[in-house]
């Protein structure tokens, strides 16, 4: 069997889950293997929310927040930028592949960028493999 | 460089002099421990406890540590090597202490030790820097013309390593933890209450010092102190079980420096890089 | 009954050891010593002054799990552990952590309610004492003395060893080491010169002074009760304190833990987790409410555990005076100057 891997995609409520909404009710075609989770702001994640899926079993988290300067906050993203960098240099240092976060810049008139990030985002991780690092074994 | 004897001299008639003219009410600095090799942090309140401050090769601690300890606008002496001020001024950009209510008594000093192992503390484990960065009173010459191993040298062999071989080391090393979080209470950047790891809700990690729970533990405190560790090396010396923490610490460190063109602890006019931005920030970095 | 051995075969009878069950031994980590459970026999390492962690993690390790679930499941389906325990042997103890484990048994083994998993791993386990080595300095934060344990005791021991300069001598004190050492093919008959060096051994541990001060258990717990309002005191004591929990998980006596139910992937353990006073969660409530916020209340809890509720409760001090807590403190915090202290406040 090949190897399906779980992604969690974390979006703003502003930008990318509505960028992702577009994406459904235009009718694209994407991998069905990204779970959504909205959240109000890309700086609302936490980094632990990253460490946490990884150790839960995900292969791959996707976050997707405004373009800078486009943040419904203003500057949320902005925060996020800087925060996310670091937990990937965190990762890196720890040993795991930085290539199993991503952050992507994705607005509401974006379905078709959604789509695209998600297929690239799932074939990148089909390639990486299975995330067992991190992953508590059950 | 000035002698120990001599800075433990400045450092008393220092401390005796602001506690009887009233400029503070409290002095952090080394006192007396069990035996002279053994100092310990003290706090003189009155200027009958100077007699009990020391300063010896073995007082490393680094006393911005007990800051926070202090209601908010108690006038505060402190003793600070130069990792240590770099604490204080991390602290005041943070707004944990005031630089008014504080009387940065700056000790340059070289040759520090760790009682454990009685190897020389030098760059390998902290900064490596000798003279303080903000002080009101030096106690002492500033140390020149040292020639230094620079803080991030010691890095090199392990960003060279191979990402399994590097999740491999911090694996073996970070299962060591007993989760007796000597590492976040030596740490003067630590000061959350309740840390997070204390949370039962959400639950972080599981109580047992067990791989996963230690794994959340030690790299989500890596990322809180992303770009705010002033590298003093004090998580290090507390471990027990000699995880070597600085080593990642100090690659955050270094990874927040050139991405964000700022030291932790360096100037009080600074914002921590993570609650700070810039429009321009590059989207380079998160590749 | 007397045996020895060269200390360069301990291998040998590591290996023999094995044979009959588990192997619980010091070996050498990066810059310490502690036990471990053997897999390899030649990782035995007798050139240790003591380890880090004290033994007790031999009858109460670090996390113990009672039952497993499943959640939905009703309660009839969730198993208990069942330990199934070989014989161990806990090698080379140092004679004040064999005291330890007489201090605990009064606790887990012998007031009122029994701790099974406690019984259990005591019972199958054969204890070898190991004499500190007179012949080398005492290190200066140990004051086992002032508790009224020497540095050659074999009271507590099943076996107790010594060592004669490459030789180790084995001699067994109860009727269980007796057996167990006969059955030891692995080992030399002593001489009877070797009887004399250990009997001699034994009374030079006398004068091997580590720090002592006369402590009288009853004098000492009822002092610190007297000064329990003494916040002066306290704040002094506790100045330096982190409140990290290092003192108490490396205390051979202190055995405060905490139930934890870990549920992932709809499947649990309840497990017991070793806690310390030190930890500001620890007295958390469900409501909120935290009766000891300050870092001079933990600190006072400790010292008054272990000197006077101890006391009141069991008779005895809860303390060895391995030195641990004071060699591994961070900070230098020295649980026998807060004693001495006390004494005098």
């Amino acid at each position: 069997m090949s190897f399906e891997p779980k992604i969690l995609g974390i979006a703003c409520n502003w930008c990318t889950y509505t960028g992702a909404d577009l994406a459904g009710t235009t009718r694209l075609h994407y991998p069905q293997n990204v779970r959504v989770v909205r959240v109000m702001c890309s700086s609302r994640i936490n980094p632990s929310f990253i460490f946490r899926a990884f150790q839960l079993g995900a292969d791959g988290v996707l976050i997707g927040g405004c373009h800078p300067g486009d943040c419904h906050y203003n500057t949320g993203n902005l925060y996020a930028r800087r925060r996310l960098a670091t937990t990937k240099k965190i990762l890196e240092f720890a040993g795991l592949e930085p290539g199993r976060l991503r952050v992507e810049w994705i607005s509401a008139s974006e379905g078709n960028k959604f789509a695209e990030v998600v297929e690239e985002f799932t074939m990148q991780i089909k390639n990486l493999g299975p995330q067992s690092k991190l992953k508590i074994q059950q | 460089m000035t002698d120990f004897k001599k800075i433990e001299e400045n450092l008393k008639t220092e401390a005796g002099r602001l506690l009887k003219e009233g400029l503070v009410t409290v002095v952090l600095s080394y006192g007396k421990g069990f035996d002279e090799n053994h100092p310990m942090p003290y706090a003189a309140k009155t200027i009958a406890d100077v007699e009990n401050i020391v300063f010896n090769q073995y007082c490393n601690y680094n006393m911005a540590r007990y800051l926070v300890r202090y209601p908010q606008g108690t006038k505060i002496a402190i003793a600070v090597k130069a990792a240590d001020s770099r604490a204080v001024i991390q602290l005041i950009q943070e707004e944990k202490v005031k630089r008014e209510n504080l009387v940065i008594l700056g000790i340059p000093v070289q040759g520090m030790k760790n009682p454990k192992t009685g190897e020389v503390i030098d760059s390998k484990t902290t900064c490596g820097l000798y003279n303080p960065v903000l002080y009101d009173i030096l106690l002492g010459e500033e140390v020149h013309g040292q020639k230094n191993a620079l803080p991030y040298e010691v890095l090199a062999e392990y960003e060279a390593m191979d990402k399994d071989a590097r999740w491999e080391f911090w694996e073996k090393e970070l299962n060591k933890c007993i989760r007796c979080y000597a590492c976040r209470k030596a740490c003067p950047m630590c000061y959350c209450d309740p840390c997070f790891i204390d949370q039962s809700k959400p639950k972080w990690a599981d109580k047992a010092p067990q791989s996963p729970g230690n794994m959340m533990y030690h790299l989500t405190r890596f990322h809180h102190l992303a770009g705010r560790c002033i590298d003093c090396g004090e998580c290090s010396r507390a471990c027990p079980v000699d995880i070597p923490l600085y080593l990642f610490h100090k690659k955050v460190a270094k990874e927040c420096e050139e991405m964000f063109n700022q030291k932790a602890g360096m100037s009080i006019e600074d914002k921590p890089v993570l609650v700070d931005f810039r429009v321009e920030d590059s989207d380079k970095i998160l590749e | 009954m007397l045996k020895k051995t060269a200390i360069e075969n301990i291998s040998q009878l590591a290996a023999v050891l094995m044979e009959k069950g588990t192997l619980l031994a010091p070996v050498k980590e990066v810059s310490c010593h502690n036990f471990a459970e053997i897999s390899d026999p030649q990782k035995v390492d007798l050139k240790f002054y003591n380890t880090l962690m004290s033994p007790k993690s031999a009858f109460f390790p670090h996390r113990e799990d009672f039952v497993k679930y499943k959640v939905g499941k009703p309660l009839s389906e969730a198993e208990h552990t069942i330990l199934n325990l070989k014989p161990a042997f806990l090698f080379g103890v140092r004679p004040c952590d064999v005291k330890s484990f007489e201090i605990m048994d009064i606790h887990f083994n012998a007031a009122g309610i029994i701790d099974p998993y406690w019984r259990a791993r005591r019972e199958a386990t054969t204890i070898f004492g190991y004499a500190y080595d007179i012949n080398q300095p005492v290190d200066s934060a140990d004051f086992y003395n002032t508790l009224g344990i020497y540095a050659a005791d074999p009271e507590g021991s099943d076996i107790f060893m010594v060592k004669k300069d490459k030789e180790l001598l084995l001699k067994s004190i109860t009727p269980k080491g007796e057996k167990l050492l006969a059955e030891l093919s692995a080992l030399e008959k002593a001489s009877s010169g070797d009887e004399k060096y250990y009997e001699d051994y034994i009374k030079k541990g006398k004068d091997y002074k580590t720090r002592f001060t006369c402590v009288d258990s009853e004098v000492i717990a009822k002092k610190i009760e007297s000064i329990f309002d003494n916040t002066d005191f306290w704040t002094k004591m506790s100045a330096a304190c982190l409140s990290c929990g290092i003192c108490t998980f490396s205390c051979p006596n202190c055995y405060c833990f905490d139930i934890c139910d870990d549920t992932l992937f709809g499947k649990g353990t309840r497990s017991r987790v070793w806690d310390a006073c030190m930890f500001t969660d620890f007295t958390l409530e469900a409501s909120g409410h935290n009766p000891r916020t300050q870092v001079y209340q933990r600190l006072r809890q400790k010292v008054s555990h272990k000197y006077s509720y101890h006391v009141r409760k069991y008779g005895v001090i809860s303390c060895v005076g391995c030195g641990r807590c004071t060699r591994q403190c961070p900070v230098n915090i020295d649980i026998y100057s807060i004693i001495e202290a006390a004494l005098k406040a």
